[in-house]
């Protein structure tokens, strides 16, 4: 039972990486209408991106590498806006879907180019700290991981909701031409949604990388799949969905593992996505308009 | 020579994942399982010659057919939901699939050596043309054969009435539901067409390669038969063939002195592509 129960918990922790993820994906979703399959990748570059300000100071904080990483969310969001939704019509969803997937090609063979597919340490925020509850273990950094995405959920909420900005994505979002009538400039929130998505998924991405220990392409694969599923069992669209969600298959994942092992681990998560589909396709929070 | 002809195997079974991808998109539905119906028609077809011993036509026919009845299978349910639904649905049953073969080991002792699937090593020995003395030349015209009668044939279904249907429902399934169109049955047939072609094209890819595994039927695969028919438009069937031949001849092989920097322009080439023909190559712009 013990056993269960530390599992669960680990998987909770690292849930919140898959919750981040998921928001990236949610949040453009829900202002564009659009799916951005290069993403994951993008939080990966970003992550990478961090490890340069331990090439330029040897022996930097870790906490620079984060920020380092965040910061380059932030700049590779804007040019995956601006490469491959700008100029294409919004009108034609295959063309932006298409252009992302090159993105995430890109992305992923630039990684390949510079580090010649070798995988990447990352420096975790402190050595190992262990807290013992009981008979119960908690992975200091793993908490740390975790009360990082939190923070960072709490300041997109607070992003959405309290500020002039957040107001005007939630415009779109809801009726982009009625919000261009009321002089909201929607190019401009579009390219700030994904620059904001770009923060994000910089610190994830970096998270990841800390939780794991090393960065390597081969993660974007699995990490937009994961993102993916958490972004449709959460409801698309929907930002505490996406959340819940995220921490909901880390969890079943690490049971998954512990009962049927790590090769038929994510078969069992697809599973479930499956049985959310049919008994609740539009998810834990589905938005009340029947929107497609 | 057998380069060539090698390169013209490759493009025969491009093309065909594409065609599969193409006649779901026609429909407005963005599918991303047509790898693992490109799979399990690998899978079946591959173990019919092998294991039982069949004719590899017979086989082909039989893989096809198990692609269309998986298609047809996850079509009712996947189909309830639509547009990006759809989308990770049909990822995450592609994911689903692979994930069952990486875990599926069916091995015969045949011959003193043990053949047949195993897990992670995947599927070897798949040698029906070798065996029975094929040269790479005769292998490439009779891939061409199924190519083109597919193409004729999707070609035709293009034009028909049944074609009309498909783009009605694809332009806007609103309008196409309101004249009498049954929307679920429309687009779980396409489904089904769609998965008997990939399961063609994954009978005939397992036998030209010898060796299948589960990675062979990744999301990268489903993302390129997406990407032909979107890459070259979908104002018919030959739009995927050019957009296979854009791909596999020039970016793949045409620049391989580039060495390295070959994955780096191939993904930079689509966004470009899709940015300055975002109705694909030789598509037509819609009104």
């Amino acid at each position: 039972m013990l056993d269960l129960l530390q599992v669960v918990s680990d998987g909770l922790l690292f849930g919140a990486t898959y919750a981040l993820i998921g928001i990236g994906f949610t949040l453009v979703f829900g202002v564009m209408h659009k799916l951005n399959l290069s993403y994951a990748a993008a939080s990966l570059g970003g992550a990478y991106c961090g490890l340069l300000v331990l090439k330029v100071a040897a022996g930097a904080p870790a906490g620079l590498v984060f920020l380092g990483a965040l910061v380059a969310g932030g700049v590779i969001g804007w040019l995956v806006y601006l490469t491959c939704f700008h100029f294409i019509p919004l009108s034609n969803p295959l063309a932006t879907l298409m252009s992302t997937v090159g993105m995430l090609l890109l992305i992923d063979e630039i990684i390949v180019h510079v580090t010649a597919g070798m995988p990447q340490n990352y420096p975790a925020m402190f050595e190992d700290v262990m807290l013992h509850v009981g008979g119960f273990t908690l992975r200091g950094d793993l908490l740390l991981v975790f009360l990082l995405s939190v923070l960072c959920m709490a300041g997109l909420l607070a992003l959405l909701y309290r500020t002039k900005l957040g107001l005007a994505t939630r415009a779109v979002s809801q009726q982009a031409v009625a919000a261009q009538l009321c002089g909201i400039r929607v190019a401009r929130v579009n390219a700030l949604t994904f620059i904001v998505t770009g923060l994000l998924g910089g610190v994830a991405g970096a998270m990841i990388g800390a939780a794991v220990g090393a960065l390597s392409p081969l993660l974007s694969a699995p990490l937009t799949v994961k993102g993916l599923i958490v972004t449709v069992i959460g409801g698309l669209g929907s930002i505490p969905g996406a959340i819940i969600a995220g921490l909901l298959v880390g969890g079943f994942e690490n049971v998954f593992q512990l009962y049927r092992g790590v090769t038929e681990r994510d078969f069992y998560v697809m599973l479930l996505l499956f049985a959310f589909l049919i008994f609740r396709p539009g998810g834990l929070f589905a938005p009340k308009t029947g929107r497609d | 020579m057998d380069f060539y002809y090698g390169l013209a195997q490759i493009v025969g079974v491009h093309t065909l994942l594409g065609l599969s991808a193409y006649i779901v998109l026609l429909t407005g539905q963005v599918s991303l399982a047509q790898a693992a119906f490109f799979g399990i028609g690998a899978y079946t077809a591959g173990m019919l010659t092998v294991l039982a011993g069949w004719h590899i036509v017979p086989a082909l026919g039989a893989g096809a057919v198990v692609g269309a009845t998986t298609a047809c299978a996850v079509g009712f349910p996947a189909l309830r939901v639509k547009g990006l639904m759809l989308v990770v649905a049909t990822l995450a049953f592609g994911e689903g699939v692979r994930l069952f073969f990486f875990n599926f080991d069916y091995q015969v002792a045949k011959g003193g050596i043990k053949v047949g699937p195993l897990g992670g090593e995947g599927f070897r020995q798949i040698r029906y043309f070798p065996e029975h003395g094929w040269t790479t030349g005769e292998v490439m015209v009779f891939i061409w054969a199924f190519v083109l009668v597919a193409m004729a044939a999707l070609w035709w279904f293009d034009r028909s009435r049944y074609g009309a249907v498909l783009r009605a429902v694809g332009e806007d399934e609103l309008a196409a539901q309101s004249v009498g169109v049954n929307l679920t049955a429309v687009k779980v047939s396409a489904m089904t067409v769609g998965g008997a072609v990939a399961g063609l094209g994954g009978g005939i890819y397992a036998h030209y390669t010898t060796h299948i595994e589960h990675s062979n039927f990744n999301v990268l695969v489903a993302t390129f038969a997406l990407a032909y028919p979107i890459v070259g438009g979908l104002s018919n069937v030959f739009g995927t063939l050019a957009a296979v031949i854009f791909v596999q001849v020039f970016l793949i092989e045409g620049l391989r002195d580039l060495g390295d920097w070959r994955n780096l322009l191939f993904g930079a080439l689509i966004i470009l592509a899709m940015n300055l023909r975002p109705h694909g190559l030789f598509g037509r712009r819609r009104a």
